[in-house]
This record gives structure tokens, C-alpha cells and sequence, in this order.
């Protein structure tokens, strides 16, 4: 996916996109009109005409007084709505995108912290219409209509006007995005150095205070923030002229077309310059219109501002989301047609090695392997001897290399779909749905009633736990926030059971459990999982009761020969 | 909601500074606007009165004079709002860290550290706005709305009275239609967070649903769930964007009245054009600064909610005054050098935690010379008994060191060396890491101190990143352990405690650090280890047995018994030697 990509699918259709639009450009001519026709109302009264004469001029200014409040509340909500019609879409787009490559294939957006940017970044998409798009649209057209009137009516202060609005669009825009562009790059780098720091600082403290290195720490931490407040306050100065340039040129703008607009008095200069030419009346219109029109302006720089983390967003979003699904990633070839077997006879590998999408070393040495219905394997290794690698080749998270065959025949001749619906897993941090119980558990098998549910429950020892908690109805909070590690690895396997995979692999269920609540979640995960039909593999450093296992795998040493002890 | 916590004046010392010049700067920003729309009225009515360009260049000179003044305040005022942003923002981060070292490690780890991270972190990045947006605007309502008022008035008592009569019709309304806003918002808070959060919950749990073939059902529900949003919100986005709606309409409808009357009275000739103009050009501007204020609400919002947590944890160090002074390090090896034999000894001993009692009564006298292996379920106080001995929280009941008192020693305690369940590895080298807390690291001695717990593959000069990276989990947990071997080799500490040091180790490696543990204790040091695994415990000389309190309920304890649920009580201390060990 590339950044046109992304944008295309943000940005609303025409259709819808139009009426916002519209009603934007009517409340900002409205609020120049206001100003313009008050300003000609005053000046030409002053000749003491009849009123008659200039009737239809305070009922104007009344029409747009109310014009711009009233379309300025439309156009919010018209392109609102706009704004997120656009959002299932995007959304959905993003999403059937992720899919194909998920888990494995997001390299380092897999991890949760990423993942979370990811949805961010794409909700920051409904400012490009909103704060993007719109603004430039309407701003950019009523500074056009302005300068057009003012053009009419005195021909060197149209000129004088749109030299001023460009002016300050090269300056609030252009060299505001450059200064900015450079003082963020600086910026980035200090933020990134004090943030890893505060939170080394904040995560060790205990062990920091204990061994009196916490001023050591604090002082290094206020070095790093000294250094960002000295850049932060360095960016402000060319930022803030930046910035205050836009008033700058509405004042010049005035300035100038006084003193063109001064000598034009009494000449018939312009087209709309009433019977005695360009008049009094005229000359307030052409001082005081660029004040209204810089005003409306003055939405560009914001939008310069907006698009630039627009972009950044949507640049994001392409870097997550892959075009093509990355090599190591299984897909389904024409050869994947065998319908997902109906009972499990036996899975073997041999020689299986891996490597992670964009790795150049394989993360596996060769492993073989043989799982047979009622098998209970444990798998040890230390860190990095690739037993998370081997976890997710099995259920095809990860393509291979060497023979993975299931039920005799070569993994591939399956859909990837099917063999999972086979082989199982037990993430090591399972992911609960900000939902209950119940629907934590049903999406394994939605046909399960609530007696089904309770009995998975209590053989993974969680009984007393959901009665406590109210039932099948607890919430489990945002991400299982209100669930411990142990709990979530229980419902997790809960949730496996349900399913009932004949060849399920538990990665590390002790990760995020604390050491001494370790070894009892273990015994009753294996316990729990023990069935003559189904082949469990357990990955895990903690030590396993003999009794519970069959087998010991060490992936440290893989050889064929040790695998069948 | 307030404007400006008060607070931000106490604990920022900058943001005085900040508001100081911002109200210097408003105040010139004010003059410059009259002076502008005074001299432009001027030039305007001249030349309508037959003045020439030439006889109107000095007024000509001095708007281009006001123009370029106007700049400059402008462009001093965004600084100002930046620097006072960053400014700020440090001096908060300052104290914050401060006050989280000064409420110290066990009140931090009763919150989660992250949270903590963000508050000091990024989330206090909302002030950028907070300062740059909405402050500015809100001291230039304060400043130049009344003076723009004061010179309506002076010039046209009757366009006086009209933007008078209309200004407070517009915060009264807005705050009608924030408590609608609110109302609507209320009623289905619990449904938008949910309906917001959604789509993060189906993208982060993607490989779980992919695992249970699941994944290609999403895509219609978060189209479906998206366009519920966006019907939810556009029912709040209906009621919260009439307050904008008030504010224009009020602004814009009583700059056209005051045109109106003006023009009215100019025809009757009861006014100049001079005053027309001049308070037509006026008139917006006393509105331009409240539309601007309104119109930032949001930055507002966020800049409060940001500096309000950070207030609560400065407020509650405040309460909790000076506990300890952490920096103060009392002479290295003081405590060791006094030569008694009795190592630790816990005299009543307990930990509470408001009304919970963590674990109270606590009697064990603890040899120095042996290994005492700490054992007990979750929950029964073991994690706050290393706590106690820490320092990090405070206790009831003595401890003796070698005889000598230390329950009110600040930490850090030079007579205890101790490694926690986490690895809590920092940035730098391994070498750092093991010596860390001593300024001149000692090769040697970490080498020696790596070696004893089974660390002989691990390289000093090995690097490690902030998030402990570039270690296995059992490799990290040995530089930790070995930490503190350092430092009980390096201060000769009596004391050493491990707590939990092999739960990231293989079985068959336990017995290994068993060997570690009696080393240690042979160079005569009491040698403390919190552990569940059997092959660490049971080569243990001496044991100390945690048991949860009897009644469930800390309500027992409240209610007087004598010295809580574990005082004395033999079913959770036993003795195993003959020296006397645990009472």
C-alpha cells in the first residue's frame, strides 16, 4: 500500500465531499461580505443619501451576519459526516490488507505499542478532508473572490492584494514547513533519547534506589531534557516569525492599497466603481476587504500544518501495510486444495528450518519432529533458539523450509485456514476482546451453550474465578486489562479446548505469570489439555513434572536422533 | 472545568514568567490594534475629505510603523508561548521525577510505571498547545477585550452599549450548551469508548482470531461497528457545534447591528464617519479573542486533564513531606565493619498498606553464615518482607543490623545487597550493570561476581539496550544476581537478598545457583532467597514461612487482634537449625 493509497481511500467521493464544501465557501464569502458591505454601508451614509438608497445594504449586512454563523454550522456538520463516511472504508481497506500477512508478516508493527500507532494513524486520516482539503479549498477560493473584487473595483489594489496573499503563503507556508521539517528532525532525535530514558529511569527505580545510582540516572535524564528544552525554545523563534507573518502582510495589504487606492480617488478606475467611479465608499471596501480575506487565510498555514502529520500518518501506514505479501509468509498456491482433515493421524517435520520475513539468518536450526495423537512433547531451548519460530511454522504463521507434512501429506497441499483448523496455538500473549467471557470464548465455537462454556472453564481451573467475578457476563477489560497473565493464559486455553485442535502448541503460557504462580499453571495446562486424541506441545522454560509430558524436545541441539527419547 | 489550574502558578515557577510576559505582550497587542484601526479610519476619512497622498503619508508611516510593531509583538508572543511551553513542560518533568523518587519505589510499583511514563512523557506534550493556542488567547481576552470595550464606548456610547449587551450572551450560552453537550456525551460514553476502541481491539487481536480462522469475519463488522460511530458522534457533533454556532452568530450579529445604527445615524448626521469607521473596525475585535478561546476548547481540555496529573502526583508527594533523602549515601562498608555475628533480626515486623495488612508481628532472627530460603503462597507478604528491608516502604517493628538499629535508614542501605524478580537491567554495558551504584566499576570483581552465578559466557563489554534487549531472559536475570554479588563483595554487605533468582533458569541449573548461594554465605554474609522451586529451597540451612493471614479479611486485624494474624504464630515460622534461626 503507498501513500496515494491510503489518501485515495480517506478522501471522500466528490459527491459527498462537494456540500461541505459549498457551505464552507458561503460562511467564509459571508464573513468577508460582512465586513465589506459594512464598511461600504458607513462610508457611503456619510454622503447622507436617502436611506432608501441604502436598504438593501443593511439588510445585506444583517443576511450575512447570520450567512456565516449558520453556514459555518452546516458546513461542520456536512463535512463531518463526510469525514467519517469515509472511515469504514479506510478502515476495511486497511484491514483486508493486514490479513493476508498478519501475524508475521507486519515485521516490527507486530508488537502491540505499533499496532495501536497503526489504528491511530489511521483515525488521523479523517483530518485530510477535514482539516486538509476543506480548508485549502475554501480559503484559496475566497481569497480568489476577494482579490476579484477588489480587482474590480481598483485594478492596483487587486494586484497589491493577491502579491500580499502570496506573499504570506510562501512565508507561512513554504518556509514554515522547511524551518519546521528541520527543527523536527533535530527534535525527533532528543525526544526519542529523553523518553527512553525517563522510562529506563521510571522501570528501574527500586533498583536504582537500592544501589544509589538514582542521582547518576536523574542527572543524565536532565541533561537529555535540558538538551530538548534548549531545541525546543531554538525551533520557537523561527516558528513564531513564521507565524506572526501572516498579520504582517494583512497590515502591508491595507497599507498598500491605501496608498494606491488614495491617488485613484474620483478616477473612474474600475468596473464597479458606481456612477462617480471609484468613490469613497469604494476605497473602505478595498482597505478593509484584505483584513476580512487575510482572516480566512489564515486557515492555510494551519492546513500546511495538518497535512504534514497527515502525510506522516498515511507514509506510516504504507511502511506497515505491505503491497505484495512479504516473502516467508505462507500463501495459498493452486496446489492448497485438500479440505481440512477430519480426524488427525500424525504430523511430522523434518529437517524444518525458518527465517523471519526480511531476515537473512534462519531463526530455526533444522528441527525434525513427530507428533502423534495422545503425544504430550515438551519443547526447551533458551531464548532465541527459534522455539517461537517453530511455534508459528506449525500453524503456518511462517513458510519453511524441509518437510512439514500432516496426515502424510506435504503441509502445503492445504489452505493455511485448514491446517489451523488442525494445528493450534496458544500465543504467549493471547489477545482478549474487549468483551465478556462469554464472547471471549464463543468465537472458538459459536455453537457452544452456556453449560459447555462453564465445564471449559472449571478444567482450566477458572470456575471459582468467573462465578467470583459475576459469571459469564465479567468483562475482561480493554486488552484483558482486568485479567492477570495467569487467567489470560487459562482462558486462552479455555478458548482451545473449545475449539478443540487435535495438534495444540502452548507458547510459553509462564511468560507474563509470576514465577511462583508458574509452575501450578503448567501442571494445569497440561493436565487440563491431556486428551488421548490430541497432541500437545508445550514450549517452556519452567520445569515440567515428568509425569505430565511424554517426550522432551531441546531445540538447543536439535538432531533427529534425540527428538524420540 | 478551569481555565488555568492554579496549581500551574505553584509548581511552575516558568509559568509565572510565561503569564507575566503574556499579559505585557497582550497589552501592546491591544494598542497596536486601536492605533491600526484608528490611523486607518484616519487616512480613509481624509482622503474622502480631499487630502492628498502626500498629506496623508504621515499617517501612511505610522500605520506601516503599527503594522511592523504588530509583527514583532506577534512574533514575540508565539515565542513566548513555545518557550513557555517547553520551559514548563521541563519543570514539571523535573519535579515529577523528583517527587516519584521521593514517594519512592514502593509507591511506584502500586501504580504502573508506564502510566507514570506517559504522564511525565508524551503526555504533557498536550501543554504545547495548551500554551501556544489557548493561554495567549485567553490573557488577550482578559486584556484586550474590556479596553477594546473602554474605547467602543468613548467613541459611540450607543455601539458601546450594543457589544456590551451582546459579550455576555455568548459564555452564557456556551455554557448552556456545554452541559447539553455533556448530557448527550454522558448518556453514551460507555457506547463511543467502546465503538472508538474497536477497531484497535480486532487489529491487535488479529493473529488470535487468524489461529481461530476467524479473521476473514472482521472486515463487515468494522464496517459495521465504524458506521455506528459515525452516527453516534454526529448526534454529539449536532449539539457541542452549536456553541460555535452561538459564538459566531452573537460576534457576527452584533457587528452587523453597530453597522447599521452607524449607518442610520450617519445619514441623520448625528455621527462622523471618523467614529463610524473607527468603531466598525473595533467592533470584531472585541470578539475575536473569546471566538478564538472558544474555538480552543479542546486544546484547553487536554492541557488541563495533562497538568492535573501531574499534580496529583506532586500533590501527593507533598502530602507524604520529606520521607527520606535517597542521595545521601552514609559511608561505604560503615555497617559491615562492626563485627557481629547476629546478621538480621526482625523484631515485630510488619507492612500495611492503608487497611491491608501486607504481613505484621514478623519475628525471625536471620544468621549471618547460612542461606534462609523465604517461602510462602502469593499473597502472603513476601514481596513487601524484601520491601521492608529495602527501605521502600514503611514499616512497623524494629530491624537490627548487627545489632545496630536500621529501620529508619534511608535507602539506599549500604549493609544490603539485593537483585528482584525483574532483571531491571539499564542502558550501558553489562560491567555497568553489574557495578552499577559504584563509580569506578571494579573488571575484576564483576568478572568474579558473573562467575559465581553462572554468568562465564556472558562478556562485560556486552551492550545492552533500555529495554534489556540483547540478553535472554535467563542471561539477564544472572547479570542481576550478579549485581548483587558486586555489591555485597564491594560495600561487604552482612545482608544479601535474592528474590526469585532463578525463574527464568532451566531446572537443571537451579542446583548450580544453590551452590552460588552457600558460596556467598561462606564469606560469612546472611543470605536471604525468596524462592518456590524446591531444588533452591530445600538447600536452604534455615526457612522463614509466609502464610496468608487466617482471616481473609484485614477487617480482623482492625478490629484488635493482638499482633496480627502472623505474630509469633509457629505455623508460619519454623526453625530448621540449631543455632536458633527463626523464632
Amino acid at each position: 500500500m503507498n501513500r496515494r493509497d491510503v489518501l485515495r481511500l480517506a478522501q471522500p467521493r466528490l459527491v459527498r465531499f462537494a456540500p461541505g464544501v459549498v457551505l464552507g465557501l458561503l460562511g467564509a464569502l459571508c464573513a468577508v461580505g460582512l465586513l465589506g458591505v459594512s464598511a461600504w454601508l458607513i462610508t457611503r451614509a456619510a454622503e447622507q443619501p436617502p436611506i432608501l438608497f441604502l436598504s438593501a445594504a443593511m439588510v445585506g449586512v444583517r443576511a450575512f451576519a447570520l450567512g456565516r454563523a449558520t453556514f459555518r454550522y452546516l458546513e461542520r456538520l456536512v463535512s463531518h459526516d463526510a469525514a467519517f463516511a469515509t472511515m469504514p472504508e479506510l478502515r476495511v481497506g486497511v484491514y483486508e490488507r493486514l490479513v493476508p500477512v498478519a501475524p508475521d508478516g507486519l515485521g516490527s508493527a507486530r508488537s502491540g505499542d505499533l499496532l495501536s500507532r497503526l489504528v491511530s494513524d489511521v483515525d488521523e486520516q479523517q483530518n485530510l478532508p477535514l482539516r486538509v482539503v476543506q480548508p485549502l479549498v475554501v480559503s484559496g477560493l475566497t481569497a480568489l473572490a476577494a482579490v476579484v473584487v477588489v480587482w474590480l473595483l481598483l485594478l492596483t489594489a487587486g494586484i497589491v492584494l493577491a502579491l500580499s496573499l502570496l506573499a504570506a503563503l510562501l512565508v507561512g507556508t513554504v518556509l514554515n514547513a522547511a524551518l519546521s521539517a528541520r527543527a523536527e528532525r533535530t527534535l525527533a532525535g532528543l525526544r526519542g533519547t529523553h523518553r527512553a530514558a525517563l522510562a529506563d529511569y521510571l522501570t528501574n527505580l527500586d533498583v536504582l534506589v537500592a544501589y544509589g545510582a538514582d542521582g547518576a540516572a536523574l542527572s543524565a535524564l536532565s541533561h537529555a531534557d535540558a538538551a530538548l528544552t534548549a531545541a525546543s525554545r531554538r525551533r520557537a523563534v523561527g516558528a513564531g516569525a513564521t507565524a506572526a507573518a501572516v498579520t504582517f502582510f494583512a497590515g502591508l495589504a491595507t497599507v498598500l492599497t491605501l496608498v494606491v487606492g488614495v491617488p485613484a480617488l474620483g478616477a473612474g478606475a474600475g468596473a464597479l466603481g458606481g456612477s462617480g467611479g471609484f468613490d469613497g465608499p469604494a476605497l473602505a471596501v478595498v482597505a478593509l476587504v484584505p483584513l476580512a480575506a487575510f482572516e480566512v487565510f489564515a486557515m492555510i498555514p494551519l492546513a500546511a500544518g495538518a497535512w504534514r502529520q497527515v502525510r506522516a500518518s498515511a507514509d506510516r501506514i504504507a511502511s506497515v501495510v505491505p503491497s505484495t505479501v512479504p516473502a516467508g509468509i505462507p500463501v495459498d498456491g493452486p496446489e492448497s486444495v485438500r479440505p481440512a482433515p477430519a480426524v488427525f493421524t500424525g504430523l511430522s517435520l523434518r529437517d524444518v528450518t525458518a527465517r523471519w520475513p526480511g531476515a537473512s539468518a534462519a531463526a530455526l536450526a533444522p528441527v525434525s519432529l513427530d507428533l502423534a495423537p495422545g503425544d504430550r512433547v515438551l519443547l526447551r531451548g533458551p531464548s532465541g533458539a527459534g522455539k517461537t519460530t517453530l511455534a508459528h511454522v506449525l500453524v503456518r504463521f511462517l513458510d519453511h523450509e524441509g518437510g512439514y507434512r500432516l496426515n502424510g501429506h506435504d503441509v502445503r497441499e492445504y489452505p493455511a485456514d485448514a491446517v489451523r483448523r488442525v494445528v493450534g496455538l496458544c500465543e504467549q500473549r493471547p489477545h482478549l476482546f474487549d468483551d465478556d467471557i462469554r464472547q471471549n470464548l464463543l468465537f472458538a465455537r459459536d455453537t457452544a451453550s452456556d453449560d459447555e462454556l462453564l465445564a471449559v472453564l472449571d478444567r482450566v481451573g477458572l470456575a471459582s474465578w468467573v462465578q467470583a467475578r459475576g459469571g459469564l457476563t465479567a468483562r475482561v477489560g480493554e486488552r484483558g486489562a482486568l485479567v492477570s497473565g495467569g487467567q489470560a493464559q487459562r482462558l486462552a486455553l479455555a478458548r482451545a479446548l473449545l475449539a478443540d485442535f487435535p495438534v495444540l502448541v502452548l507458547d510459553e503460557p509462564t511468560a507474563n505469570v509470576d514465577p511462583e504462580q508458574a509452575d501450578a499453571l503448567i501442571t494445569d495446562l497440561l493436565a487440563a489439555a491431556a486428551s488421548a486424541s490430541r497432541a500437545v506441545l508445550l514450549i517452556s522454560h519452567t520445569p515440567v513434572p515428568p509425569a505430565l509430558v511424554t517426550r522432551t524436545l531441546s531445540l538447543s541441539s536439535v538432531e533427529p536422533s534425540q527428538n524420540a527419547l | 472545568m478551569r481555565p488555568v489550574d492554579p496549581r500551574l502558578l505553584r509548581y511552575a515557577a516558568s509559568a509565572r514568567a510565561f503569564f507575566a510576559a503574556g499579559g505585557v505582550l497582550a497589552l501592546g497587542q491591544t494598542a497596536t490594534i486601536i492605533a491600526f484601526s484608528w490611523l486607518v479610519t484616519q487616512v480613509i476619512v481624509g482622503a474622502i475629505g480631499g487630502s492628498p497622498l502626500s498629506a496623508l503619508l504621515p499617517s501612511l508611516g505610522a500605520l506601516a510603523g503599527v503594522v511592523a510593531v504588530r509583527f514583532a509583538l506577534g512574533w514575540l508572543s508565539e515565542y513566548n508561548a513555545a518557550r513557555g511551553a517547553a520551559v514548563v513542560k521541563s519543570e514539571l518533568r523535573r519535579r515529577v521525577l523528583d517527587a516519584v523518587t521521593r514517594l519512592g519505589p514502593g509507591w511506584l510499583g502500586g501504580r504502573s510505571s508506564t502510566a507514570v511514563g506517559v504522564t511525565a512523557g508524551p503526555g504533557l506534550d498536550a501543554l504545547d498547545t495548551y500554551f501556544s493556542k489557548y493561554l495567549p488567547q485567553l490573557i488577550l481576552t482578559a486584556i484586550a477585550m474590556p479596553l477594546v470595550v473602554l474605547t467602543i464606548w468613548s467613541q459611540d456610547w450607543v455601539s458601546g452599549l450594543t457589544v456590551t449587551l451582546t459579550l455576555p450572551l455568548i459564555p452564557v450560552f456556551m455554557i448552556l450548551i456545554g452541559w447539553a453537550t455533556q448530557t448527550v456525551q454522558q448518556r453514551q460514553f460507555e457506547r463511543l469508548t467502546r465503538l472508538s476502541t474497536a477497531f484497535l481491539d480486532v487489529v491487535g487481536g488479529l493473529s488470535t482470531l487468524t489461529v481461530y480462522g476467524r479473521q476473514h469475519r472482521q472486515a463487515a463488522r468494522i464496517r459495521e461497528v465504524t458506521e455506528e460511530y459515525r452516527t453516534q458522534t454526529m448526534k454529539v457533533l449536532r449539539v457541542s457545534f452549536l456553541s460555535g454556532f452561538a459564538l459566531e452568530l452573537a460576534a457576527s450579529l452584533s457587528v452587523a447591528l453597530v453597522a447599521v445604527s452607524i449607518g442610520v445615524r450617519l445619514i441623520d448626521g448625528s455621527l462622523g464617519l471618523g467614529v463610524g469607521l473607527f468603531v466598525l473596525l473595533l467592533a470584531p475585535e472585541a470578539f475575536l479573542p473569546l471566538r478564538n478561546v472558544g474555538a480552543q476548547f479542546h486544546a484547553a481540555a487536554d492541557g488541563v486533564a495533562a497538568s492535573t496529573s501531574v499534580f496529583e502526583i506532586l500533590d501527593e508527594a507533598g502530602a507524604t513531606g520529606a520521607v527520606s533523602t535517597w542521595g545521601a549515601v552514609p559511608t561505604e562498608g560503615a555497617a559491615g565493619a562492626e563485627a557481629v555475628d547476629a546478621g538480621l533480626e526482625v523484631r515485630g515486623l510488619g507492612v500495611r498498606y492503608g487497611e491491608a495488612v501486607a504481613f505484621a508481628g514478623l519475628r525471625a532472627s536471620i544468621r549471618r553464615g547460612a542461606v534462609t530460603a523465604v517461602t510462602g503462597p502469593s499473597g502472603s507478604g513476601k514481596t513487601s518482607f524484601v520491601h521492608a528491608l529495602l527501605g521502600f516502604v514503611p514499616v512497623e517493628g524494629r530491624m537490627l543490623v548487627g545489632g545496630r538499629d536500621v529501620t529508619d535508614d534511608p535507602a539506599p542501605r549500604p549493609w544490603l545487597a539485593w537483585a528482584g524478580q525483574r532483571a531491571a537491567l539499564v542502558e550501558g554495558s553489562v560491567l555497568e550493570n553489574v557495578a552499577l551504584g559504584d563509580d569506578e566499576p571494579d573488571a575484576a570483581r564483576a568478572r568474579a561476581a558473573l562467575d559465581l552465578v553462572g554468568g562465564a559466557g556472558i562478556r562485560l563489554a556486552e551492550r545492552i539496550d533500555p529495554r534489556g534487549g540483547g540478553l535472554s531472559g535467563g542471561q539477564a536475570q544472572r547479570v542481576s544476581s550478579a549485581r548483587a554479588v558486586y555489591r555485597a563483595r564491594a560495600l561487604d554487605c552482612p545482608v544479601v537478598v535474592f528474590d526469585e533468582p532463578t525463574s527464568a533458569l532451566d531446572g537443571g541449573t537451579e542446583a548450580e545457583f544453590s551452590r552460588s548461594l552457600r558460596a556467598l554465605a561462606d564469606e560469612g554474609r546472611a543470605v536471604i532467597v525468596v524462592s518456590h522451586r524446591p531444588a533452591v529451597t530445600a538447600s536452604a540451612d534455615d526457612r522463614l514461612v509466609f502464610a496468608l493471614p487466617e482471616a481473609a479479611h484485614p477487617l480482623a486485624v482492625a478490629a484488635g487482634l493482638p499482633a496480627g494474624p502472623l505474630a509469633g504464630s509457629p505455623a508460619h515460622a519454623a526453625a530448621h537449625s540449631p543455632g536458633g534461626g527463626v523464632a
